[in-house]
């Protein structure tokens, strides 16, 4: 009881060297629950969403998938006698055909595209009683005759649409106008969809091309029959030639699908939330660390009259499990908000989440208090047990204890094979054949590697401070030697607040020269074998009139169609599989470059000819003149003859078997071939800037495909792994915050600790001004100190992430010496912020009460 | 008696005055209302230059708050205090930081010296802060005078408290301050080392011409001093010129059988 009382009075009495730990446990407590917090939600709206959705069963085509288009990019169809057939079968109350197709673009008078632009899909279909479960028309009628369209609600807000306005809808079967005659509001939170309906006839004239199929049947059930029976009867009447399934298998399918992305995002954030708290343990680590220093007396004295190890061990554990308990709970709540916060950032971008899904599982404060408090209690115990060794000859000394210079050599030997072993493991990866064993030994070597560093971090910081002070505290005498020195003192104190701080930065030094290696390497390769001046692709495959439009440009010298293939291939060796094949004009081999190992690349686009990578050659034995068996998907088999061997050292279609659109066209009939993926187009010399304008022009109409030169391309490569950097950047700033959270804890509990030793430098002349600059000078060399191991470490993660990449092509290293160098002066300044408050309270102590202390 | 005001104002040494420091009407007070406690009670006081004056008194007397206020380390509730002529009451922090460094110089009973700097960084340190260069020559007079030129290198822990202490008087010294502020800078060491530590601030007021004030509340160590003022509740209650460390003693024993028996 006397334990809990000495620990809830030490925790009280100390709440303001607390608070920056409690701050450290609640950001991670609450990036952990908000993400969850999140993530649940997430999966609640679509929940709804499918759940509402789904009629009691439906029929589709067999094999056909909600979340990819078919082959030749027409929606997989039933013919319309299914719907006679179902209508037929026991139990069925109401049945009728939909019509859905997900593989188009729709665009207002402007050609501005009116579909979610940010990954969201448009889905394009006839409205259906089935649809009045999710929707209902709020303004307008039900569209009726080839000419009228219904939009969402939610779309119509965004791009200021309103009944009268004009839609063309691009699909694969042709271009289309419509009139909006109705606007329809989402009954449950829709995400982001943009949904356009049609009459039936229309949707099955434009969508799918044929008036006399659907996409699926949606059928109700007579009362009293369940789903499950009724999927039993329709199966029956139908034979097995069809997907019939119940709505609780509709939904679970489409669920499925967002969960797998759902978990790829909480796996993701929750691994960042894994950092902080990594980062979050030094920090607690110092606190209690510093705590346990500055009691020594006191600890020595309730030694003295009787206390036990054991109670004083606990003593300092109950601590950590009271901030542990008010950190997590805290956390959980803010996490909540987080959650919230992130919605309104996702509705900013064009997401619509509604906070009355808002989701908290039970599992999430649970898993939030229990992670914080056992981090906090976990971080406590090496300054627990150090409280506990405390003699109770302490309370007779003087305060502040020698550092152990055994403890010392072991640490240093630990750290030094951890990090040769880590080394010795990086060296592995970045020599390895395979990138599979690579990247297990580079996981291996930076987990070893960061724990080296961590563990010898106290010895470099003697060496690193010398020197970083040699070069930068020079300029500023006496205050400066003493800011080196006062970084010196403890070196296990300034290792682990620079410690915390190395880990966010290794990670941004590490993804800087992955991503900035990404970058050179694919624009050298770019530079080097692209021979297209412009290329086009989008988010939708080329539909015909857009290829056309593309082929009708003037100024042109070629237009090249690029086409991915479904096909089984077989090797002369009985290996069969499924990748596919890629068919493209012949002009393609100009466009792109590819140096072979054997034959003419050209050659490979004749007749019955193809090209294969020099992987699939050597793991085949496959040599020019070999014949290679290819099934066409939905056509026929091939026996077709290898002309060229291409060298798959390239990041650009790395491994890709080309033949020619002649050569596909023979086996695979015209309405099952697939539209193209990317088109080339090269300007007739002399031409560049006029043809790039007027293909621009003849593309205005199809604002879902960019065209790009080589200069745009580059660009929106660099800026596109650019995006992805900044966002991981922003979820490090997690990590970094906290870090930082560490050197403000460390400065204000040192100046608590020095308070005697400022006063004196008070007395004896040193003015404010100089005690704040020595405090701040402190500050930028543990930051400095961080940023240098951290820096160092992550470039050196990064050139052997290189080294991986490098054998899937991407050959050029670049590391970013810019973003490296403002990181290191970015750290300085982290530094002098860091200190900004410890020193103006360093600069207010009363100079009699400093000295006075005892 | 409440004043301490013996010494002519006008001197002869080279233009300056022959008072080091002066105190006029100095009140402090604590708190207010019913808890209104006054440390220093209309204080006047001469310091003289060239002079080893100690600060007698019991504990409570007021002695330590006086010497803070007059070294500029504490501020009065009113009355003026000079630093040969500088009011140094009527003085902004900065200002008075930086009399501290350049013009006053201390030896604090204990903590005097900084762990991180060896002994030579710690007695150069106030100049070090002004960015002034050290006098060689008077550095390596005072280190010798003080005798610890062997020790320079070494860091307070490995110093003795006596050691340390000297330490502090050659870093007060070093500097060439107007005045030394002593607070009971021998009460924690031994007779021995006290002893020492003694001799050397009498000696730098014979040889070297220092002023020194000094708290005390050890009759042995106030028999060092050329003059003595004691303080009892806030007000300076007696003077002894030329004291013995006995007749301190018998003062003292004076003061607290009055006491008793008032």
């Amino acid at each position: 009881m006397t334990v809990w009382k000495t620990s809830m009075r030490n925790f009280l009495a100390h709440k303001g060297r607390m608070a920056l730990s409690a701050v450290a446990v609640l950001l991670s407590v609450a990036f952990v629950c908000g993400t969850l917090v999140f993530t649940d939600t997430m999966n609640t709206t679509f929940d709804k969403l499918f759940a509402v959705s789904s009629a009691d069963v439906t029929v589709a085509p067999k094999g056909a998938d909600a979340e990819e288009d078919a082959q030749n990019g027409v929606p997989e169809s039933l013919p319309a006698a299914t719907l006679e057939k179902v209508r037929s079968a026991e139990g069925v109350a109401a049945a009728e055909g939909a019509v859905v197709s997900m593989n188009v673009t729709v665009v207002d008078a402007d050609n501005d595209n009116v579909g979610a632009t940010n990954g969201a899909p448009t889905l394009a279909g006839n409205w259906t009683r089935n649809d009045l479960r999710s929707m209902e028309i709020t303004s307008g009628h039900a569209p009726r005759g080839p000419t009228e369209a219904m939009v969402d609600a939610d779309t119509a807000d965004k791009h200021d649409l309103k009944i009268g306005d004009e839609l063309r809808t691009i699909s694969q079967t042709g271009d289309f106008r419509s009139r909006i005659v109705g606007i329809a509001t989402f009954t449950v939170t829709n995400p982001g969809a943009s949904v356009v309906y049609f009459d039936t006839a229309t949707a099955q004239r434009e969508l799918l091309g044929a008036t006399d199929r659907f996409s699926q049947v949606n059928i109700t059930a007579e009362a009293g029959v369940s789903d499950a029976r009724l999927k039993r009867n329709v199966t029956a009447t139908l034979g097995g030639a069809y997907k019939v399934q119940t709505a609780k298998e509709a939904s679970d399918e489409g669920r499925a699908d967002v969960g797998e992305f759902m978990d790829v995002i909480k796996y993701a954030m929750l691994g960042f939330a894994g950092i902080a708290f990594l980062v979050g343990i030094f920090l607690i680590i110092n606190t209690f660390s510093m705590l346990v220093a500055q009691r020594t007396r006191e600890i020595g004295l309730m030694r003295a009259i009787g206390s036990s190890r054991k109670q004083v061990n606990r003593s300092v554990l109950l601590e950590a499990l009271l901030l542990g308990v008010v950190g997590s709970v805290l956390g959980v709540a803010a996490g909540v908000g987080i959650a919230i916060g992130l919605m309104k950032l996702m509705s900013a971008a064009g997401m619509n989440l509604s906070t009355d899904d808002l989701t908290v599982k039970a599992a999430t404060p649970v898993a939030g208090l229990v992670l914080g408090v056992v981090v906090t209690v976990l971080a406590a115990y090496l300054p627990a047990r150090r409280a506990g060794k405390v003699s109770p000859m302490a309370a007779l000394r003087d305060a502040g204890t020698p550092a152990d210079g055994k403890a010392g050599r072991v640490r240093a030997l630990i750290g030094l094979v951890l990090t040769a072993a880590g080394g010795a493991a990086l060296y592995a990866a970045g020599t390895a054949d395979k990138a599979s064993d690579g990247s297990l030994m580079l996981g291996a070597g930076v987990v070893l590697t960061l724990i080296g560093f961590v563990v010898i971090g106290p010895l470099l910081a003697g060496a690193v401070v010398r020197v970083i002070s040699a070069v930068l505290l020079r300029a500023f005498g006496p205050v400066g030697r003493m800011a080196e020195r006062n970084a010196l003192r403890n070196p296990r104190r300034t290792g682990a607040t620079g410690a915390a701080l190395m880990i966010g930065l290794a990670l941004v030094a590490c993804l800087s020269v992955v991503g900035s290696s990404m970058v050179a390497s694919a624009t050298s390769e770019l530079d080097k074998s692209v021979g297209a001046d412009f290329i086009v692709q989008g988010n939708q495959r080329i539909v015909p009139g857009a290829e056309k439009a593309m082929r009708d440009t003037p100024g042109l010298a070629h237009v090249t169609g690029y086409k991915e293939v479904d096909a089984t291939l077989t090797s002369p060796d009985g290996e069969k599989d499924t990748d596919g094949v890629t068919a493209a004009d012949p002009t393609y081999a100009e466009d792109l470059r590819r140096p072979t190992t054997a034959g003419d690349l050209a050659d490979a686009y004749g007749t019955d000819a193809m090209a294969v990578g020099s992987d699939y050659a050597t793991a085949h034995g496959v040599r020019v003149g070999d014949t290679l068996t290819v099934a066409f998907k939905g056509g026929r088999t091939a026996k077709l003859k290898v002309a060229a061997i291409t060298d798959d050292d390239t990041a650009i279609d790395q491994g890709a078997r080309y033949l020619s659109l002649t050569t596909l066209r023979k086996y695979l009939p015209a309405d099952q071939i697939p539209p193209n993926s990317i088109m080339f187009a090269k300007a007739e010399e002399g031409q560049q800037d006029q043809a790039y304008a007027a293909l621009k022009k003849s593309l205005d109409a199809y604002p879902q495909y960019q065209v790009r030169d080589q200069t745009d391309y580059k660009q929106e490569l660099k800026d596109q792994i650019g995006q992805m950097l900044n966002m991981v950047y922003g979820l490090l700033a997690l990590a970094i915050i906290v870090a930082v959270l560490g050197v403000v804890n460390t400065l204000a509990l040192s100046v608590v600790e020095r308070t005697r030793e400022i006063g004196l430098m008070r007395a004896i002349g040193l003015s404010r001004r100089q005690l704040r600059r020595m405090i701040r000078l402190e500050s930028v060399v543990i930051a400095l100190f961080g940023a240098l191991l951290g820096l160092g470490l992550g470039m050196g993660w990064g050139t052997t992430a290189h080294k991986l990449l490098a054998l899937e092509g991407l050959n050029v290293l670049d590391i970013p010496w810019p973003t490296i160098l403002a990181v290191f002066a970015g750290s300085a300044f982290v530094g002098l912020f860091a200190a900004l408050v410890p020193a103006f309270r360093a600069g207010r102590m009363n100079v009699l009460n400093a000295i006075a202390t005892e | 008696m409440t004043s301490a005001v013996s010494i002519p104002r006008q001197g002869s040494a080279g233009g300056r005055t022959a008072v080091a420091a002066r105190a006029r009407q100095v009140v402090k007070a604590y708190g207010a209302g019913e808890t209104r406690v006054v440390a220093l009670d209309h204080v006047d006081v001469d310091i003289a230059r060239g002079q080893f004056t100690a600060i007698m008194g019991p504990s409570g007397s007021g002695k330590s708050t006086l010497m803070h206020c007059l070294a500029g380390l504490d501020t009065v509730t009113s009355g003026q205090i000079y630093l040969d002529e500088t009011e140094i009451t009527a003085l902004k922090d900065k200002r008075l930081t930086q009399l501290r460094r350049d013009r006053i110089g201390f030896i604090f009973q204990a903590f005097n010296l900084l762990p991180t700097l060896n002994a030579l960084e710690n007695i150069t340190l106030p100049m070090d802060i002004a960015g002034r260069k050290p006098d060689q020559a008077w550095l390596d007079r005072v280190v010798d005078t003080v005798g610890l030129a062997g020790r320079l290198k070494h860091r307070p822990t490995q110093l003795s408290g006596g050691q340390q202490q000297r330490v502090a008087v050659a870093r007060a010294l070093a500097a060439r301050p107007e005045i030394i502020f002593g607070d009971e800078p021998t009460g924690n060491l031994d007779s021995r080392a006290g002893a020492e530590v003694l001799g050397f601030l009498r000696r730098s007021v014979d040889e070297l011409g220092q002023t020194i004030v000094m708290v005390t509340h050890d009759p042995v160590a106030a028999g060092y001093a050329d003059r003595v003022l004691f303080l009892a509740d806030g007000r300076i209650v007696d003077e002894m010129l030329k004291p013995t460390a006995d007749a301190v003693l018998d003062r003292m024993k004076d003061f607290d059988a009055r006491g008793r028996t008032s």
